[in-house]
């Protein structure tokens, strides 16, 4: 996939501060800083160079110019991945503070090669909705995943775990149709689970770009109702060193996270790393018991037992960069253990011998561990008007998932805890050429991923497969005239399944018609070798008038059917449930029409991004009426479904000081064939609203550009439901943030500090994308959240 | 505000969005919690199912609780027996459609405790489906004795 290389840049030099008598004729000294015009945060790795003289801002975005001659001397400033100014300063004695604000601007760089345009630039080009997410908004909203953080984006919302883990929803869809690309290599684990999230350390992600829409013409199959894409960090600046380290706790579930991150250039080489570790207890909800079903569980101290958990991540890169050619290898590692509540695992209640209560810290049965080993490389190579990237990657995802043995239907009680293992590895190839062609972006490329899926454990849900894709792409962008860009792209994948076949372990008493019966090893998986193949296609325009975009898109997008939709044959007690897979299953096909249209005027925003969408065989897990055993059989089916919705945001900044951002976002989906027809999707989320007021009250003591936000959110009810689930009611919650950067020390670069109170009113509500809501949990109460950012001189 | 944003529903067909119910809470229904049931002798398990719409099928599941893994929804809380490991335990998992339908329905069983079962704590689980794919589960803690 391509990757954009950083943005233009629009310098402004103030030269505000105290002159000092001069010391002598000849050289002077000139000490500066270069700061971001928009956060105000220090830029490091900056270079400053003159004819005779050089710097390099340091991680604090200070530098120092010495022997500087007197007179009007001239300096060019550049940061990497903007485009370099020229600046005329006039030295006639030693400037102690001259500070630069660097200004990423695309608006005003009309005329600009496409890949030094601005990230905002590009994306408001794109005729695809897309929202950059930059690494302020991630430090200013970070919340305990790195989805949780995302949601406060309209039209992102998650599917959460208890406290540690989401999963993405774009628009109402998740799972498997939300394709999560990092470095360039789609993330590959167990995205069809309900129960397990996204294994990435959000520490280690600057910067993210979310395509709201369909978007398989780029990205293949899954991204049917966008992607979260998540670039490589920005290259830091040559001769630079930097790094910082996070410190965070929490209260509701005594969360203690520590992150620490370097990063490093010499001229040409590179790197980075980073290790994160976090542990935290069982969270609290504002309740003493919880009633599901007519099972009341007695809640300890309004813990939710035994969903504590601790996560340790550790990743690093090397790069090399030079006029024609980036390349940067990472390796990463995340490992996660949580812990399930223990009353209910899924839908199944359960008891137990084990002391729950002993320890809040704890993790006892069930729970599950996952590890995801990474290595990537992306490369970029460009040749004359010519841009080829080529990524690989190699991914290695491990879960397991523990409960205390008993016996179920005809399975004996097995010897051990272990009740399912996933194994799977990924091997990826991208590579894609971009050419521009006068006013023609042409873009082509190639994604081959192989996967190798193994399984373990004594409870059956999916059998082992092997999966192989091959997917070729094309598209244009034509800049009609300066702000009116068209775009269509066509795309061919091929997919191959082959399932192997999997027994049972132990022996079920089977009747035949005859009267007789007989003790047979069932076969619950047959080997199979499927074939699938898929046509996308996308094309848009989008139209830039002044300070305002209009766009519109119509897409069609895909995703090959996962090994459990084929080949299910098993019960899954957890959801009291027996699954039924179909092996005739088609790609699902999705048809979209995108309109967007946004302002970004002085002091005011607004934008409005409605949908239309059609999948003409959408895949869903049905609930039919009839048993297998004593369970209900869940049988794969697909249907058409149509959706329709969007997002619409407005803001304003009054006073200079204080921000209001008001924001919405709404989807109604209906199938409208097969059994479930007139019913709902599962898992869709409610309309719901976020007000938010930011203000800045300035620097007193030693705060820095402290910042309060107060998050207003309300969700209304939602009946839009489909068995087995249940209606939820509407809710309204407030949080509240303080942030500031703190000048401690002198001469020391300024610590971050956010403070942050969830759920102030220890609301107790309901959202309906949540796992446990299954079982009647609500959300965590009220928590208190300290978060510090030490910078690494 | 947030009302007016929502979108009419113009094309909600008769959709069925409640569940069956189930129940043992009247004087013929059994077992009742804390039943105590002896090897070899007759019952009529009984429970009255009903639905808005449609009955499809229900299903009875009666396994051994030995272990305590799990409970009932019951009000009472029966007395469980010492944890022990089963041996010969009593299974049962039956399913049958309810070929009339209808919105209301008595599930009548006559099921015989076989005389070779190990005596201890069972859980006996009734489920009912409705033809739309809604289902309600009740489960009842009970006792086989000698």
């Amino acid at each position: 996939m391509t990757r954009m290389s950083c943005a233009g840049l629009v310098l402004y030099l103030f030269c505000l501060l105290s002159f000092l008598p001069a010391v002598g004729q000849e050289t002077f000294t000139v000490k500066g800083l270069v700061i971001d015009a928009d956060t105000r945060a220090p830029l490091a790795g900056a270079s400053i160079v003159g004819k005779e003289f050089y710097a390099v801002s340091a991680s604090d975005g200070e530098f120092t110019l010495t022997r500087v001659p007197g007179g009007n001397r001239e300096f060019e400033v550049s940061y990497l991945g903007y485009a370099s100014e020229r600046v005329v300063l006039h030295v006639d004695s030693d400037i102690t503070r001259v500070t630069i604000v660097l200004k990423s601007s695309g608006t005003e760089l009309r005329g600009v090669e496409v890949y030094g345009k601005s990230h905002e630039r590009r994306a408001r080009e794109n005729p695809v909705g897309i929202i950059e997410v930059s690494r302020e908004f991630m430090e200013a909203n970070r919340e305990n995943s790195l989805m949780q953080t995302l949601s406060r984006i309209p039209g992102v919302t998650t599917i959460n775990i208890g406290s540690g883990q989401s999963k993405p929803v774009i628009r109402g869809l998740g799972f498997n149709r939300v394709s999560v690309v990092q470095n360039g290599i789609k993330h590959e684990a167990q995205q069809w689970g309900s129960d397990h999230g996204l294994e990435i350390d959000q520490y280690d992600v600057e910067r993210v770009r979310v395509v709201k829409g369909p978007a398989s013409l780029l990205y293949g199959s899954d991204a049917l109702a966008g992607v979260v894409d998540i670039p490589a960090p920005a290259m830091p600046g040559p001769h630079s060193f930097s790094g910082s380290v996070n410190l965070l706790g929490e209260t509701n579930n005594n969360l203690l996270g520590i992150s620490a991150g370097v990063t490093g250039r010499k001229e040409k080489w590179y790197y980075r790393g980073r290790l994160t570790f976090r542990d935290y207890a069982d969270y609290k909800v504002p309740a003493d018991r919880i009633n599901f079903e007519g099972y009341i569980f007695e809640l300890h101290k309004r813990h939710l037992r035994n969903t504590a958990g601790e996560e340790a991540n550790a990743s690093f890169s090397v790069g090399y960069t030079s006029d024609n050619i980036t390349s940067e290898t990472f390796f990463s590692n995340v490992y996660a253990k949580n812990g399930f509540f223990a009353n209910a695992h899924g839908l199944e209640v359960r008891s137990s011998e084990i002391d729950y209560d002993r320890s809040a810290r704890d993790t006892d049965l069930p729970f599950h561990q996952v590890n995801h080993f990474k290595i990537t490389n992306n490369t970029t190579i460009t040749i004359d008007d010519h841009t080829l990237d080529i990524d690989l990657g190699f991914q290695n995802n491990w879960r397991e998932e523990h409960s205390e043995p008993v016996p179920h239907g005809h399975m004996p009680k097995p010897d051990d805890s272990r009740e399912r293992e996933f194994r799977k590895q990924t091997y990826t190839l991208n590579a894609g050429d971009t050419y521009v062609l006068g006013t023609h972006t042409l873009a082509g490329g190639i994604n081959l991923e192989l996967q190798e899926n193994s399984i373990g454990g004594w409870g059956f849900l999916i059998p082992a497969y092997t999966r192989f894709t091959a997917g070729i792409f094309a598209y244009d962008q034509f800049e009609v005239r300066p702000g009116l860009h068209l775009q269509a792209g066509l795309r061919y994948d091929y997919g191959m399944m082959k399932t192997r076949s999997y027994y049972d372990w132990f022996p079920t008493e089977v009747n035949h018609p005859d009267g007789t019966s007989s003790s047979e090893y069932l076969q619950r998986a047959v080997a199979e070798t499927l074939h699938f193949d898929n046509i996308s296609a996308s094309a848009g325009i989008s139209y830039l008038s002044g300070k305002t975009t209009y766009k519109i898109n119509l897409g069609k997008s895909f995703r090959i059917p996962l090994a459990n939709e084929l080949a299910s044959d098993g019960v899954n007690y957890h959801m009291y449930r027996f699954e039924k897979g179909r092996a005739d299953l088609d790609p699902e096909s999705s048809y979209q029409l995108d309109v967007d249209v946004s302002h970004e005027g002085e002091g005011f925003h607004f934008g409005i991004s409605p949908f239309v969408n059609w999948f003409d065989n959408y895949i869903y897990l049905n609930p039919t009426s009839s048993y297998y055993e004593t369970l209900q059989v869940y049988e794969y089916t697909q249907s058409e479904v149509f959706r329709i919705g969007g997002e619409v945001s407005a803001g304003t900044t009054l006073f200079g000081r204080l921000h209001i951002d008001l924001s919405g976002e709404y989807v109604h989906s209906r199938q409208r064939s097969g059994p479930k027809k007139g019913f709902t999707l599962p898992f869709s989320p409610p309309l719901s609203g976020l007000l938010s007021v930011r203000y800045g009250s300035g620097d007193f003591l030693f705060f820095r550009q402290p910042v309060f936000t107060a998050d207003y959110k309300v969700a209304a009810t939602q009946d839009e439901i489909v068995p087995p689930e249940e209606s939820t009611r509407g809710y309204e919650v407030l949080n509240l943030s303080w942030q500031t950067d703190m000048d401690l020390f002198r001469d020391y670069p300024p610590v971050g500090l956010r403070l942050k109170v969830s759920n102030v009113l220890d609301t107790r509500y309901y959202n309906h994308t949540s796992f446990y809501r299954l079982i009647a949990v609500p959300e965590a109460g009220r928590n208190l959240s300290l978060s510090l950012t030490i910078p690494i001189p | 505000m947030l009302g007016l944003l929502g979108c009419s529903d113009d094309d909600s067909i008769d959709k069925d969005e409640e569940k069956p119910t189930i129940s043992i809470a009247y004087d013929e229904g059994f077992p009742k919690a804390c039943e105590v049931l002896k090897r070899g002798e007759t019952y009529t398990f009984r429970a009255r199912v009903t639905d808005n719409m449609a009955l499809a099928a229900y299903s009875l599941d009666i396994h051994h609780n030995f272990d305590h893994h799990t409970h009932d929804d019951q009000e009472e809380t029966c007395e469980l027996g010492p944890v022990k490991e089963a041996s010969d335990p009593w299974t049962l998992m039956e399913n049958y459609t309810i070929e009339e339908g209808g919105t209301s329905y008595e599930i009548q069983l006559e099921l015989t405790v076989p005389e070779d079962v190990d005596t201890g704590d069972y859980h006996c689980q009734y489920s009912v489906i409705d033809a739309t794919g809604w289902q309600s589960r009740t489960a009842i803690d009970i006792k086989v004795v000698e």
